[in-house]
């Protein structure tokens, strides 16, 4: 029963690799391993790049002080609160809000096994999220100290640790999420308000951590021995990697007893929570005049409606909003500094315009709400296909509230920038266009990734927002995008200047722009029709 | 109203409709009747505009579908077998977002509203989400979103199932005041006693060709229509 109920979950997590629904039909064997090395490399290479360079820089000075077990300690609690940070929302979504849940537990199932077959699910989230910082440190651990087997078996020992220790922490962090929403009115709002608490914390701690980190690398010799007498556990838990048999046994007998007593309080609530209405008072209507609004205006409403609604989709497609200004906010506050560290290093204030431009560029990749707007029409997509509506007008509404949430944001924050590089006017005139030509850009692509490959069969939706094609691909590409426009300059320096150089590039953006809108506009309606 | 002549529609290999013609004159509240797989709910989808077709041609209100599938939207309305609405909005949000779509001006719909809301006992609930609903009360909110632009032709799939015994008695009366004032029906059911005391024609549908058409006296004669398709069906 729990291979089926596995077969099913992974069946939906993964289906996009498997199936092409725009041909409704399995994709070929190279499609699927396209697709699959596609994401292999996206996750290694560049999310797993980043924790390589911290833990190189980590490893060697703590092996040879004798504090290997101090490195294994520090990258688990970095792995355990990305791993946390990234699957807590997952967690409850996943667990308790799958639409599927009425369905199964209406089957003779025993609810333990729904229980299991659930979390498997949430631990492959939790173990991708930890994996991203604990194999790149296993890694060049591997590499830097001799080789051993019994380092090789603790480090594998210890993966496997941290990701069940992760999944127990989301577990726990799920249900109080789950309690709570039984008991909240405007749960997406406060769900969203939660998390940027603790994006807040999480980079309070980082930046806090590098510091420490720093100063625990110069005193290792004082820290080293002082930090294993007062926290034995955490020695404990690091040595584990290093092959330490105590340390394996210690590590293992508390992780368990940790998921023991994780799944006796999910088994006694999850039934509950599973089918759980909501406990707020139900609102009586008393009736009034509600003003008539155009076919656009109605249409960018829902758009909006949809969003707020949903704190997963309001957490991972629009937290640039938010996050934006506080970037212009930074940049009025420390930028100057900034730009004289890079105009000093660079040797110019050129280059630091264009990589000024490239953050903003970045930034703007936080807000992909067009990215999983369409497959998040899911059942829903017979209303807009029957209304009298152009299907076009549909997909603009869509790609409205990408648009509307990012450009003015983004504009304050493109201001911050002009204001604190005190630039030329055609470089202060590129840092102003090009982030807006680049913010429409991503929003025509976002659509036109999601409408080609559209997830309507979703029972849970994460699966379009979090774990689609589309949405990686936008972001990919926002990424790639931003690379290409620091790396093209700083690998070429051109000679005419960053003025001409930002401008030759809005000018491509804008082509490019220009390429998907008529692609959307003459080929977008008749396929969100054949959906 | 609807005029459907020689709608074909196949999947990969399967035909779902085969040369299907039927037309709906104003003032008929048409049954459309079938086993299950028969091809109801495509041609259903069909002349809503939301599956395409191979061959064919539909026209509503003289208006041919294809060339301008708009003008024909704005004159009908449809309700699916499952009531699939937008659950993140509340009840009366829901109807707003149909109202302004349609252009109904805020009195009128706000009257609408009101009367419909009222015979169906849902006033209370519209202030609610409608993930909060009951299939029933989805069902409810569909048909009031529905009559809510005062359409020509409404095409329904299954509209009785989940609805309690008052609210299927109010549809059917609705259904008729519709028909009076110039209207058309025509929806699926299996409810073959509900389509015959219902219905003015009744078509059935096998194997996506239709196989019997015309009015009620037409197709059963003598016989119940019950009787009548079971006979059919096991031809």
């Amino acid at each position: 029963m729990v291979k089926t109920l596995l077969k099913k979950q992974f069946a939906e997590i993964f289906r996009n690799y498997f199936y092409d629904s725009k041909k409704n039909k399995a994709r070929s064997r190279a499609g699927t391993v396209g697709y699959i090395v596609f994401f292999i490399l996206v996750m290694v290479v560049l999310l797993g790049g980043t924790f390589a360079v911290t833990a190189s820089s980590l490893c060697a000075p703590l092996y040879e002080a004798g504090a290997g077990w101090l490195y294994f300690a520090i990258m688990g609690l970095i792995a355990i609160l990305l791993g946390i940070f990234g699957s807590v929302f997952s967690t409850y979504t996943g667990l308790y809000l799958a639409k599927d849940n009425d369905l199964l537990l209406s089957l003779p199932i025993p609810v333990g096994t729904i229980m299991l077959a659930r979390l498997m699910g949430v631990y492959l989230m939790g173990l991708m999220y930890a994996a991203v910082v604990i194999v790149p440190a296993i890694i060049v651990y591997l590499i830097t100290v001799p080789f051993s087997l019994s380092a090789l078996i603790g480090c594998l020992v210890f993966l496997l640790l941290l990701s069940v220790f992760v999944l127990t922490l989301s577990c726990l962090l799920g249900w109080v999420v789950a309690k709570l929403s039984t008991k909240l009115k405007n749960k997406s709002i406060v769900t969203v308000l939660v998390a940027l608490l603790g994006i807040g914390v999480y980079y309070f701690a980082y930046f806090k951590a590098m510091n420490l980190i720093q100063d625990l690398i110069a005193n290792i010799a004082v820290y080293g021995p002082a930090i294993r007498e007062k926290a034995y556990g955490l020695y404990l838990f690091g040595s584990a990697a290093e092959g330490n048999l105590l340390g394996m046994a210690a590590s293992t007998a508390f992780v368990a007893l940790c998921f023991f007593m994780m799944w006796r309080l999910l088994g006694r609530s999850f039934l509950n929570l599973a089918t759980a209405t909501g406990g707020s008072e139900k609102i009586r209507y008393t009736a009034r005049r509600e003003k008539q609004r155009s076919v656009s205006s109605a249409l960018l409403a829902k758009e909006f409606g949809k969003l707020t609604s949903n704190a997963n989709y309001m957490l991972n497609c629009a937290l640039g909003t938010l996050l934006i200004p506080i970037l212009g906010a930074a940049l009025l506050l420390k930028g100057s500094t900034v730009v004289d560290v890079l105009s000093s290093v660079f040797g110019s204030v050129d280059t630091t315009a264009v990589l000024l431009c490239t953050a903003l560029c970045m930034a703007c990749s936080m807000n992909d709400s067009a990215a999983p707007s369409v497959s998040l029409e899911g059942k829903n997509i017979w209303i807009p296909q029957s209304l009298p509506v152009e299907a076009w007008q549909v997909l603009r509404a869509k790609l409205r509230v990408q648009l509307l949430l990012t450009m003015p944001v983004l504009l304050f924050a493109s201001l911050c920038a002009v204001f604190v590089l005190k630039a030329s006017l055609a470089v202060s005139l590129a840092l102003l266009v090009l982030p807006q030509l680049y913010t429409l850009f991503f929003a025509l692509l976002s659509l036109t990734l999601d409408l080609g490959h559209a997830n309507l069969g979703w029972t849970n939706e994460l699966a379009p927002i979090k774990q689609s094609m589309p949405v990686t691909v936008a972001i990919l590409g926002g990424w790639g995008y931003s690379i290409l426009l620091a790396g093209v300059y700083l690998l070429l320096t051109p000679p005419f200047g960053a003025a001409v150089y930002l401008a030759l590039f809005a000018l491509v953006t804008a082509a490019a722009s220009l390429v998907l809108y008529l692609r959307l506009r003459r080929r977008g309606g008749k396929d969100f029709m054949e959906l | 109203m609807l005029r459907i002549e020689h709608l074909t529609k196949t999947f990969g290999d399967k035909v779902a409709v085969d040369d299907l013609s039927l037309h709906i004159a104003p003032g008929e509240i048409y049954g459309f009747i079938g086993h299950n797989g028969a091809g109801k709910t495509t041609t259903l989808r069909s002349v809503v505009g939301i599956q395409s077709f191979d061959s064919g041609e539909i026209t509503i209100a003289g208006i041919p579908l294809r060339s301008d599938p708009l003008a024909c939207k704005r004159q009908i309305a449809y309700i699916p077998d499952n009531p699939d609405l937008y659950e993140f909005m509340s009840g009366i949000k829901y109807l707003n977002f149909i109202a302004d779509v349609f252009g109904v001006p805020a009195d009128l719909r706000a009257a609408r509203i009101a009367d419909y809301a009222a015979r169906f006992e849902l006033t209370d609930d519209l202030a609610q989400p409608i993930s909060a609903y009951s299939h029933g009360m989805k069902q409810k909110l569909a048909i009031i979103s529905a009559w809510l632009h005062d359409p020509k032709l409404i095409l329904m799939d299954e509209p009785f199932v989940g609805l309690d015994p008052k609210a299927s008695f109010l549809l059917k009366g609705m259904m008729r005041e519709l028909c009076d004032r110039g209207g058309a029906i025509f929806f699926s059911t299996h409810v073959l006693e509900v389509a015959e005391k219902l219905c003015d024609k009744v078509a059935i549908i096998k194997q996506g060709r239709l196989i019997r058409s015309g009015t009620m006296e037409e197709v059963k004669g003598d016989e119940s229509l019950e009787e009548v398709f079971l006979e059919l069906e096991a031809d």
